[in-house]
């Protein structure tokens, strides 16, 4: 059989491996550690000793070497075995990605080796409650004092701040030279004093949670600035297709464990004559949820090597198109997946009922489809903007 | 220490396995090969003595061309080298005659261990460790489930029905384990990366100068006659409890014998 050459010997030795990590924990695990409150650090600190989280990093910073293609095998395996990892998209694909690009060579040793191996995360913090999809928006500050910096304002919905020795902020400052606002990202320390985070009760059944911030005049030692000052905004575009990416591959991987679930349902059950899968009722759906899913896998892997061929714009459109795709085919494989298995579907034995709102979360995060829809509409097909 | 692991590629357990009508061979083609799993217990365990004794590993396997999936992982997983041994001539060499073929290999090599699984998953005859330690004039420790290295002697733990026996030898010697002996490690991304920079001999057998005669087809002495399909399992009896389960049970155990 001829491969596609997205898979490589190696990426395939490399899904294989990630794939028999994910067997040994696979959803049981994730599920119940997000039922008991508990965390998934188990899980993220193997997989970082292997190597695996760090894929993307460079060599030189104890990562991997290799790319966000990679990365996108790691999380769509994991997802496909029903543990996704959720802090993938945000640690190694955003912050990592920013950092290897834009940061300072001090910042690159502090963080990038701990990133690869798992013993360091940081959060991403660019949503607040008056910015989500229109971050243009964003009225988080920082000030000059002396050498330092101070931080203000408030950010929600930023996923794993407990499990994070650091946040990586999105605010903005204020240009020497136009006195018009830019943006620029520092790193926060949990335990800064003035820096609040609780947790904002979701209907998720995951071991990362999501948490409302509070920047109360947080001051910060100049060198907490990513990079350089003026490098913002291309600083926060280097971080956007990476996470779009990893979203995508975290649907794909869910998606793929949905149908998995439901095809060997639907082999097996039998309510009245033949198994449920030789009615077409059952089978169709199925059939045309693994089209959506095979599709936004190829979508994502276009995305994922044409950033990691640095063409930033080419890859903007893939990632926006591909965690559009994902995310349609994932919400449709799981809820025919939960259809597929009647009342068991609504079980927590099965595990699927629990990817309902988790699936669901990939259509509003990290940004939503109708921002997608909208960016295709304006940017490749050239309509009008409407807001 | 110098490690020579022997590890086979063995169509997937999980896959539908189907016979070839014209040979009665398994028909590899038809479904993905990987390493026989008891095989990764042999890596791991020649790397865990390395990482303790220093040393190398050198991985041997023997298949069809196409079967390099099983010496690849051993590489991922950290083995230096491999050698991988395959000629149309050796397909349907049966335990002797592929005995024969990895001795000769080993002939080309310097060790002081041989580590090889205790049974393959496909075929299943759990002869290879003993026919080759035999070829080699070597001792044999068979089933073992720990494994020692002192200077020049090895001791193991051979897992037995009623516990384990603790049997030693001078080396070199030939070890056969099972899984209860470790847990493999999962190759890491850089051990990935590594592997495909590993050295690889391809031997065939004018290479190993081995006579095509005493392998393969012509040189196995055994053949396979004849092979039907096992009937697919039939339903189970269910015991419903209506206060005389238990003397239904045990009446069913009795009727098979099993009490
Ligand atoms: C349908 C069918 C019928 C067969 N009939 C016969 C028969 O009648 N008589 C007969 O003798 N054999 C027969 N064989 C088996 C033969 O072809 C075996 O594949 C071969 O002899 C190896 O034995 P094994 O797989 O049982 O290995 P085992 O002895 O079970 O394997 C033990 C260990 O030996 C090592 N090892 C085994 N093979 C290799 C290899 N190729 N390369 C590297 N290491 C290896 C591995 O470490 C393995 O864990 C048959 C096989 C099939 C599929
Ligand atoms: C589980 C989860 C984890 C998250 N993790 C993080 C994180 O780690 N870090 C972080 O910074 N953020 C995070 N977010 C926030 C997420 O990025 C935002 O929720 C998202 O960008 C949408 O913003 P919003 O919630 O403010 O919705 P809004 O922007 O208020 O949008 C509400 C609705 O209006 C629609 N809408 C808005 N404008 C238009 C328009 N012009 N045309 C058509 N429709 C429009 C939107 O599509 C949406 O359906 C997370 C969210 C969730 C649910």
């Amino acid at each position: 059989m001829t491969e596609f050459p997205f898979e490589s010997e190696e990426r395939r030795a490399l899904r294989s491996a990630v794939a028999a990590l994910g067997k040994r924990y696979g959803s049981a695990y994730m599920q119940g550690k997000g039922r008991a409150g508990e965390d998934s650090n188990e899980l993220w600190l193997e997989a970082g000793k292997l190597g695996y989280l760090g894929v993307s990093l460079p060599e030189q910073y104890g990562g991997g070497g290799g790319g966000i293609a990679d990365l996108v095998i790691v999380q769509e395996e994991l997802g496909a075995a029903g543990c996704p990892l959720l802090l993938l998209v945000v640690t190694p694909a955003i912050c990592g990605s920013i950092i290897a690009r834009f940061g300072t060579q001090a910042q690159k040793q502090r963080f990038l080796p701990g990133f690869a191996d798992g013993t360091e995360r940081m959060a991403f913090g660019i949503t607040e409650p008056d910015a989500g999809s229109n971050s243009h928006a964003i009225t988080t500050t920082a000030r000059r004092d002396g050498a330092d910096w101070i931080l203000k304002g408030r950010k929600v919905f930023i996923s794993g701040v407990d499990n994070c020795a650091t946040t990586m902020i999105v605010s903005r400052t204020e240009d020497a030279r136009t006195g018009k606002l830019k943006p620029a990202l520092f790193i926060v320390p949990r335990e800064a004093p003035g820096f609040e985070y609780r947790a904002i009760p979701m209907e998720l059944i995951s071991p990362d949670r999501q948490f409302e911030l509070y920047l109360d005049d947080v001051r910060l030692p100049a060198d907490a600035l990513v990079g350089d000052e003026d490098a913002g905004i291309a600083q926060v575009f280097a971080g956007l297709n990476p996470e779009r990416i990893m979203v995508a591959a975290l649907a794909n991987g869910i998606a793929r464990h949905a149908l998995d679930k439901a095809v060997a349902y639907a082999r097996e059950r039998t309510v009245f004559r033949g198994p449920i899968g030789s009615h077409q009722g059952i089978a169709h759906p199925l059939a045309q949820a693994k089209i959506e899913v095979e599709l936004a896998r190829l979508m994502t892997q276009k995305a994922a090597l044409l950033n990691d061929a640095g063409d930033d714009l080419g890859a903007g459109e893939a990632a926006n198109m591909a965690k559009y795709a994902a995310a349609e085919a994932v919400t449709h494989a799981v809820d025919q997946a939960v259809q597929t298995l009647g009342g068991n579907g609504l079980t927590q034995e099965y595990g699927l009922a629990a990817l309902i709102n988790f699936a669901r979360v990939t259509r509003v995060a990290p940004v939503s489809r109708e921002m997608i829809l909208n960016f295709v509409a304006q940017h490749t097909l050239g309509l009008p903007k409407s807001y | 220490m110098k490690i020579v692991v022997l590890v086979k590629q063995v169509p997937d357990t999980a896959a539908d396995k189907r016979l070839d009508p014209d040979t009665l061979a398994v028909d590899r083609g038809a479904v993905d090969g990987l390493i026989n799993e008891m095989d990764e217990f042999a890596v791991e365990e020649a790397l865990q003595l390395v990482e303790k004794h220093g040393g190398e590993v050198t991985v041997v396997s023997m298949g069809p061309d196409d079967a390099t999936d099983a010496y690849k992982k051993a590489l991922q997983m950290g083995a230096d080298k491999a050698v991988f041994l395959s000629d149309p001539a050796l397909a349907g060499s049966d335990a002797l005659a592929t005995s024969e073929a990895l001795a000769k290999v080993l002939g080309t090599l310097e060790y002081d261990l041989v580590i090889l699984g205790s049974e393959a998953s496909d075929a299943r005859t759990s002869l290879v460790p003993a026919l080759l330690a035999e070829r080699l004039g070597l001792p044999q420790l068979t089933f073992a489930s720990k494994v020692e290295v002192d200077g020049s002697a090895i001791r193991v733990n051979r897992l037995t029905d009623y516990g384990h026996d603790v049997v030693e030898a001078a080396l070199p010697a030939v070890v056969s384990v099972v899984e209860k002996i470790n847990e493999p490690r999962y190759p890491s991304f850089k051990g990935i990366m590594a592997a495909k920079k590993k050295p690889v001999e391809a031997l065939d057998l004018a290479g190993l100068g081995l006579d095509a005669g005493s392998v393969g087809w012509a040189g196995s002495r055994s053949k396979v006659l004849d092979a039907t399909v096992a009937p697919p399992r039939a339903k189970g009896t269910i015991v419903t409890d209506e206060g005389n389960g238990g003397s239904e049970l045990v009446g069913f155990l009795a009727s098979k014998k099993f009490v």
